[in-house]
């Protein structure tokens, strides 16, 4: 994910010593609480952001966990005198073990669901500890008595607190570093632009977001304590509120949601801001402060949808590129040419001309519809199979059901000798052996070339390294070398084609599904495409099954041509007999131009 | 005992009398719209204020009060979506959850600067005032705010069949682009179906004021019971909502009579969680397609 090949790090020593150095240089006590409350917003922040930035599964029930911590630690520490490090632990441990408990179910869902049952967990969280008086004291709150000392995490002086918060922003910071880099961080990514996509290549969505859920929940919850003991009061209110909910995710929107820093500057621009606020409307404050709140809330989301972070990349990143190389630890990646792929070999390659997919009576009903009617087809390994067929045939279905996406309601599809018909979640299909691409491209938009391909990668590459060199390889292998830095979403739709198929193979897949990818290209695009098809059979010894309406393509790449009408296999066979073949020419042109077509013959 | 049971039952329809009632608006507009208000809970509060302020200042009994309500809410939702929803619909989930709760923010805390945070509450004779049936007792005022929300539901559903207006909504809710091609001012169309959404939160607001007192987050707590009614009955469907918020009142009520009166609550949650494990579609599936 991020690769260490800009100057633009060099811009983050400086302010990182300066951040560091702040504590000791400011003597002032208001200008350390606002450094305090900065760091302790910004790791806040950067917990949410690992689900909500990363995953897009967007939480407004983040003060759940933060009170959890909150209120762990200072029960531990109250009536057992546990120190608040270990119930700091304890805490963050008992939130992640909740996180999962509770959204577990709802990571099978998406969107707006999984908001508003965050939404009704800090909701609850907030009914029990107004209720259960007996252990929180209601409403009436707790008190940590004041007794300085490292063990008890409470100081005399603020500026041990001003570090104990910048470690716990550092904490944050780092951990948010290592997900993004890891295979995680990758798979939130696709789990964010297009989870569809992102299953096809063997991404475990709900069990990534749970992972993700975890991290998160846990560091609110260690946020949570760092708070508790620095305000040494705790009470329902200023932990569950909803608002508080939205502060913490408010600063990674404002700064850039899904960037490391973002949520760092998110609270560098807002907490000075709210302090300001403070002063200013002194008592009036507990309504209007949050009114702006809410009312940067809207303006960032209308106007700065992709915070401020994007700006700055857009603007700011550019010119420091530029500046000369003076600078040194800044590394050029060198682009590796390789003759032999790494992929395939992850894969056991078997017997070629043996079957590798067979499916045996495929039926699949939409109401009275059935868009696959009794269909058996083999493909070998080694062979490139063409599927074709008239509009809604069942060609797109019969890919679904063998990639999982869609259920048979009759038949059996068996795979490398495997039967694969249960085998549900695209992602474990994948994982067989068998990749796809989409009629309708889903390339992940928000993200690099070399981050969408990446995607694909983790699934047989177990370390960062080795994805990282796969990448590398299939990019040159499609062309798009180029580009792998280019946003998705700024691709011509033949690069889009290519970078569909790119992903696929990134998965080394045994048997790769293309559906119509030449549709929609000029001339001279179909040829390249063709060449990488070609090649995909001859140098990777991917077996391919192809649906394609341009029939130059189709006719000329395969060995085989299958032809669907009404969800019923009406032939099969060599392209020449195909092309021949009196039922195809009546499914594709009608009646007539078969006396036509007989006629000219003659 | 007998007479007891019969009264949880009493107390839980009319519970969900008025669930039912402030639910039907954002079934309305994500039905039509495909946007969850996040702030439709704070509509609810804004309307139980003016219904509260108009007797207050000017002694307008709420139930009187609606017909200035009404209009006033309808006029606030069609700002609203003018002025942000308008922008977001393109933008997807991020946008539309963000916008509508930093919406609600903003309403929640204005009104706890305006008015602090006390509770005011209305009173009227009908608040007082029960009807005795079978032996049960039932609130006046709860058993008018059940007739309303009948009223809604089946308004709605003849404003939806009827009126070109609705055929358009109805038209638009299976296809936007396609409705849009068809000649069909499609903004035009959303404003009217969140005025309306609002409108009909504001019936509640009126309805409500005799019952319940009003502070400035009294909608955060109806709004979520709305999310797990709108969800049980089908997002978008009217009749499932209707039938959905009876249901949750039962279970509310009988679960507090069954436990404690505060974990009513906590089963409403958990029927949620449930619901949205096991039919995330909601109960009346059977008449909608999702593909």
């Amino acid at each position: 994910m991020v690769r260490i090949n800009s100057k633009v790090y060099v811009l983050f020593v400086p302010i990182s010593v300066f951040i560091l150095l702040f504590p000791l240089m400011v003597k002032s006590p208001v200008y350390l609480d606002i450094f305090i409350m900065f760091c302790l917003l910004a790791g806040l922040g950067g917990a949410w952001n690992i689900i909500g930035g990363y995953g897009g599964q967007f939480s407004i029930g983040h003060a759940g966990f933060f009170g959890i911590g909150a209120y762990t630690s200072t029960l531990l520490y109250m009536h057992y005198a546990l120190s608040p490090w270990i119930g700091m632990l304890i805490g963050g441990g008992l939130s992640a073990v909740i996180s999962v408990l509770v959204f577990y179910p709802f990571f099978r869902l998406r969107g707006v669901f999984f908001t508003m049952a965050s939404l009704a967990f800090a909701e609850i969280m907030l009914i029990l500890s107004v209720y259960w008086t007996s252990v929180t004291k209601g409403n009436v709150g707790l008190l940590i008595l004041f007794k300085p000392s490292l063990g008890h995490m409470m100081f005399a002086e603020k500026m041990s607190y001003a570090y104990l918060a910048l470690f716990y922003m550092a904490l944050v910071v780092g951990v948010s570093v290592l997900v993004k880099r890891a295979k995680l961080g990758s798979h939130l990514h696709g789990i964010r632009e297009d989870e569809d996509a992102a299953e096809s290549l063997g991404v475990q969505s709900a069990r990534c977001k749970s992972y993700a859920m975890m991290i998160s929940s846990f560091l609110a919850a260690v946020g949570g304590t760092v708070y508790a003991q620095y305000v040494q009061f705790i009470d329902p209110e200023t932990l569950f509120d909803v608002s508080i909910s939205v502060r913490f995710a408010l600063l990674p929107i404002i700064g850039g949601m899904g960037t490391v820093v973002g949520p760092v500057i998110g609270s560098a621009i807002l907490t000075p801001l709210d302090t300001m606020l403070r002063s200013w409307l002194g008592g009036a404050y507990s309504g209007l402060g949050f009114v702006t709140y809410g009312a940067v809330l809207i303006v960032g989301v209308l106007a700065l949808p992709e915070g401020v972070m994007r700006w700055v990349k857009d603007n700011i990143y550019p010119s420091i590129e530029s500046l000369p190389d003076f600078v040194w630890g800044v590394r050029k990646e060198k682009v590796v040419h390789a003759k032999k792929f790494i992929v395939p070999a992850a894969q056991g390659s078997g017997k070629s001309d043996e079957a590798l997919i067979e499916i045996e009576g495929a039926t699949k009903v939409y109401g009275g519809l059935k868009a696959l009617d009794n269909v058996s087809v083999t493909v070998n390994r080694g062979e490139i199979v063409g599927l074709i067929g008239p509009n809604g045939a069942g060609k797109t279905t019969l890919f679904n059901v063998i990639s999982g996406s869609q259920k048979l309601d009759g038949g059996k599809i068996t795979f490398k000798k495997q039967d694969i018909t249960k085998l549900t979640p695209p992602h474990k299909v994948c994982m067989e052996g068998i990749g796809r691409t989409f009629q309708v491209v889903k390339p992940f938009p928000h993200i690099t070339v070399f981050d969408n391909v990446l995607v694909g990668a983790w699934l047989r590459m177990g370390s960062a390294v080795l994805a990282h060199r796969t990448v590398r390889e299939i990019l040159h292998f499609v062309g798009l070398e180029k580009h792998q830095e280019h946003f998705a979403s700024n691709l011509t739709l033949a690069d889009r084609k290519r970078l569909e198929l790119a992903r696929a193979l990134a998965t080394a897949p045994d048997l790769l599904l293309l559906d119509e990818v030449m549709a929609g290209l000029n001339p001279a695009e179909i040829e390249e495409i063709i060449g990488i098809v070609r090649r995909i059979s001859s140098e990777m010894n991917v077996t391919l099954f192809i649906i394609e309406h341009v029939m130059r393509a189709v006719m000329g790449l395969s060995q085989r041509i299958v032809v669907l009408d009404y969800g019923k296999l009406i032939a099969e066979g060599k392209p020449e007999e195909i092309a021949k073949d009196e039922s195809v020419i009546k499914a594709y042109l009608g009646e007539e131009y078969l006396y036509h077509a007989a006629g000219s013959e003659t | 005992m007998l007479a007891s049971v019969l009264q949880v039952v009493y107390n839980g329809v009319l519970l969900g009398g008025i669930y039912a009632l402030i639910s039907m608006g954002l079934t309305l507009i994500f039905g039509v719209m495909n946007v969850v208000n996040f702030a439709h809970g704070e509509f609810l509060m804004i309307s139980m204020y003016m219904a509260f302020w108009l007797y207050h200042f000017f002694g307008i009994h709420p139930y009187v009060s609606l017909v200035l309500i009404m209009p006033a809410m309808f006029i606030i939702g069609l700002i609203t979506q003018k002025g942000l929803i308008q922008r977001l619909i393109e933008a997807g989930h991020f946008a539309q959850i963000f916008a509508t709760v930093g919406l609600g923010m903003v309403l929640q805390n204005g009104a706890l600067f305006l008015w602090t945070a006390d509770f005011r509450g209305v009173y009227t004779e009908i608040g007082a005032h029960s009807l005795n049936v079978g032996g049960g007792r039932l609130s006046t005022s709860r058993v008018l705010a059940l007739i309303a929300a009948i009223l809604v539901m089946v308004g709605l559903l003849v404003f939806l069949k009827k009126t070109r207006i609705g055929l358009a909504m109805r038209a638009i809710s299976q296809n936007g682009r396609a409705a849009w091609l068809m000649g069909i001012n499609v903004n035009q169309v959303y404003m009217i179906a969140f005025g309306i959404g609002s409108l009909c939160v504001g019936v509640a607001g009126a309805m409500l004021i005799p019952v319940y007192s009003v502070f400035p987050t009294v909608g955060s707590y109806f709004v979520l019971i709305a999310f797990v009614v709108v969800v049980l009955g089908g997002m978008g469907d009217i009749v499932g909502a209707f039938v959905s918020g009876i249901i949750i009142g039962l279970i509310e009520t009988v679960g507090g009579y069954v436990m404690a009166p505060r974990l009513g609550v906590l089963c409403v949650f958990v029927l949620f969680v449930v619901i949205l494990l096991f039919m995330p579609s909601g109960i009346r599936v059977k008449s909608r397609t999702d593909s």
